[in-house]
């Protein structure tokens, strides 16, 4: 482990106040012996220099695929006061919502006896890759209406049946988002995209349930071995990356008017309830449910595609869940003053509220809010669990995917693309991108292994593991 | 060499170098375009800019964060540039070809230009950039 570092426990390893100058609380962070190598000084350095921002609650806290990003590390979670505490974009990222979802069918593997049609299919219809646009065309007020009421549009739009809105996060419609902050470049930037796929680690997977490890939790979200299932994986395009760039720039003058002190600039914020720190909320509200529209809209496609291709119909392929993992919450959570409403920032990070929350939908209060973890290209994927564990330390956060060990130069330098895509073939697993120089940066070795990262919030019981998802076929963006 | 990556684990971090100021600032354009593309072609297209900020850091942030917009909305992959850097303040002609899924497509998409990291320091008679974009 590196110096300076301090274990808790097995898995539980803090970062003590002074590491960077001007911490409030210690840095909290979650990581097995094995994959303590993985660890960058310069994450653990963000982590640090998020304990120096006013009004954190308890720690600063990071998941097991903690790794470097900007302002906070990858993996980043941390909740401030909202009397004397902060809302950053350096805490959410600049795709605000990127997020996953999980949708089941009744096909087996044995039912896609042509796996390289189906992906090609899904390859056509779903708009993948950098310039892609859609073939939706909205209107400027749509465009509103899509940041105001988030997936209830597209319901209402046909994109979908009223139980998707119940398997969001959040039921799909952040409260308190504002149009009114979303600049003009932001809106012409959403515009063409709702229900595109983008780029880099954005992807689109074919899966089956090939373990389960909790039968009560599996059967309580509908998934059972043999099943395939579908996975998305994307967030709120350039409208998300203009409205945190543009409320940076706010938010940095706002740093300097309050006299906030921040050790990186990119961490500019502003009190959670000033003129500034609400528009970015209301902003960042808005582009989150643009988010889950787009997420939504690609859903539509796969349903659609697969209703042409095995006559299922669109309600036999329910919604498991959908998570966000860039965003910052107003959440209610038990701390040492009783229970308060922080706000809560995740980046590359989960939320994984446990049984009994009432924020998670009835149908599965029993056993606590589906986590969707994605597996690197190739690798298996997991559904987890929330636990009354992740209440208690970590605001109701677990991690959000296998976290990089390798840069993508130097994945694309290790193997060319097309040979990943033949190992892969050899393994049963169909890929499918716009170039093979993109398959090589997402390539499996340049992850941590997936099993390793969910076993370490298992064992720390942040989630527990409910089934287990290998890959089919794979649209990389 | 003009520019280079860096490692980084997660996200893509390049050193830039010029003889000038308005040349760094040209050479990360080019390096940001070169990062979201495959293939860059010379082309014909122009397009002027101008970006104030209140600092250097700030005013290659912009900068480049106006590219991105100009970019996306307009269809269009810029490779070379032309930048006039007077104080806090830039002029800037952008030249480039319009988007082609068939030439382009299979890039990479930048999301952001980072604060984390941003360094514009002097090397000698170098002037040099680390930039760290989100992708």
């Amino acid at each position: 482990m590196l110096a300076g570092i301090e274990r808790i426990d097995e898995v539980e390893w803090e970062v003590p106040i002074g590491y960077v100058p001007g911490m409030r609380v210690p840095g909290r962070f979650y990581l097995s012996g094995d994959l303590a190598g993985t660890l960058e000084t310069e994450a653990v350095q963000q982590l640090a220099n998020v304990a120096v921002l006013p009004g954190i609650v308890r720690y600063a806290l990071a998941m097991p695929d903690i790794h470097s990003g900007y302002g906070f590390p990858i993996g980043g979670v941390a909740a401030f006061e909202q009397d004397t505490g902060i809302i950053s974009p350096g805490g959410v990222g600049y795709d605000i919502n990127c997020g996953v979802r999980l949708i089941a069918t009744p096909l087996t593997p044995a039912d896609i006896t042509n796996p390289r049609a189906l992906i090609e299919a899904l390859f056509t219809t779903v708009p993948t890759g950098v310039g892609a646009e859609s073939e939706m065309r909205i209107s400027r007020h749509d465009l509103e209406e899509i940041m105001i009421e988030g997936v209830d549009w597209a319901v209402a739009a046909g994109y979908g049946t009223e139980q998707d809105t119940v398997h969001c996060e959040e039921g799909g419609k952040m409260p308190g988002a504002d149009v009114v902050p979303v600049s003009k470049k932001a809106r012409q930037r959403g515009m063409p995209q709702a229900g595109t796929l983008g780029s880099g680690n954005h992807f689109l997977e074919i899966q089956a349930v090939d373990a389960v490890f909790d039968d009560d939790a599996a059967r309580t979200f509908g998934l059972h071995p043999g099943q395939v299932c579908f996975m998305v994986h994307c967030g709120s395009r350039g409208l998300g990356h203009q409205i945190c760039t543009d409320h940076l720039r706010t938010l940095e003058s706002a740093t300097r008017r309050y006299g906030l002190e921040i050790p990186d600039r990119q961490l500019a914020c502003a009190p959670v309830h000033s003129p500034e720190g609400e528009a970015y909320f209301g902003a960042m509200a808005a582009a989150a449910n643009y988010a889950w529209v787009n997420r939504q809209v690609i859903t539509h496609q796969v349903r659609t595609v697969l209703n042409r291709m095995y006559g299922i119909a669109h309600e036999e392929m329910p919604l498991v869940y959908d998570v966000a993992h860039n965003v910052a919450k107003m959440e209610t959570h038990v701390v040492e003053k009783g229970r308060r409403t922080l706000c809560v920032h995740r980046k590359g990070a989960t939320r994984a509220f446990g049984p009994g929350c009432p924020e998670v939908p009835q149908d599965y209060r029993s056993v606590g809010q589906p986590v969707i973890i994605p597996g690197s290209m190739g690798s298996a994927s997991y559904v987890l669990r929330g636990t009354k564990t992740a209440m208690e330390k970590t605001f109701g956060s677990t991690c959000h995917g296998a976290g990089r060990v390798m840069s993508r130069t130097k994945a694309k330098n290790a193997t060319a693309g097309s040979d990943v895509r033949k190992d892969l073939l050899k393994r049963g697993i169909v890929v499918r991108a716009t170039s093979d120089a993109s398959i090589a940066e997402e390539a499996p070795d340049a992850y941590k292994e997936s099993d390793k990262v969910v076993d370490v919030v298992r064992r720390a019981g942040l989630s527990l593991p409910v089934v287990r998802l290998r890959p089919i076929g794979v649209i990389k963006g | 060499m003009p520019f280079e990556e860096l490692p980084h684990q997660a996200d893509v971090r390049v050193r830039v170098t010029a003889g000038s100021c308005d040349g760094l600032f040209a050479e990360a354009a080019r390096a940001m375009f070169a990062v979201m593309y495959v293939t860059c072609g010379r082309g014909e297209l122009e397009r002027s800019l101008s970006v104030n900020a209140p600092d250097m850091p700030g005013l290659l942030v912009d900068f480049l964060s106006e590219l991105l917009f100009i970019s996306e909305v307009e269809r269009v992959v810029f490779s070379s540039f032309r930048v006039e850097v007077t104080g806090t303040s830039l002029e800037a002609v952008a030249c480039g070809e319009p988007f082609s899924p068939e030439k382009h497509r299979g890039g990479m998409e930048i999301k952001g230009v980072s604060y984390s990291g941003l360094r514009i320091f002097r090397d000698g008679e170098l002037f040099c950039s680390e930039i760290l974009f989100d992708v």
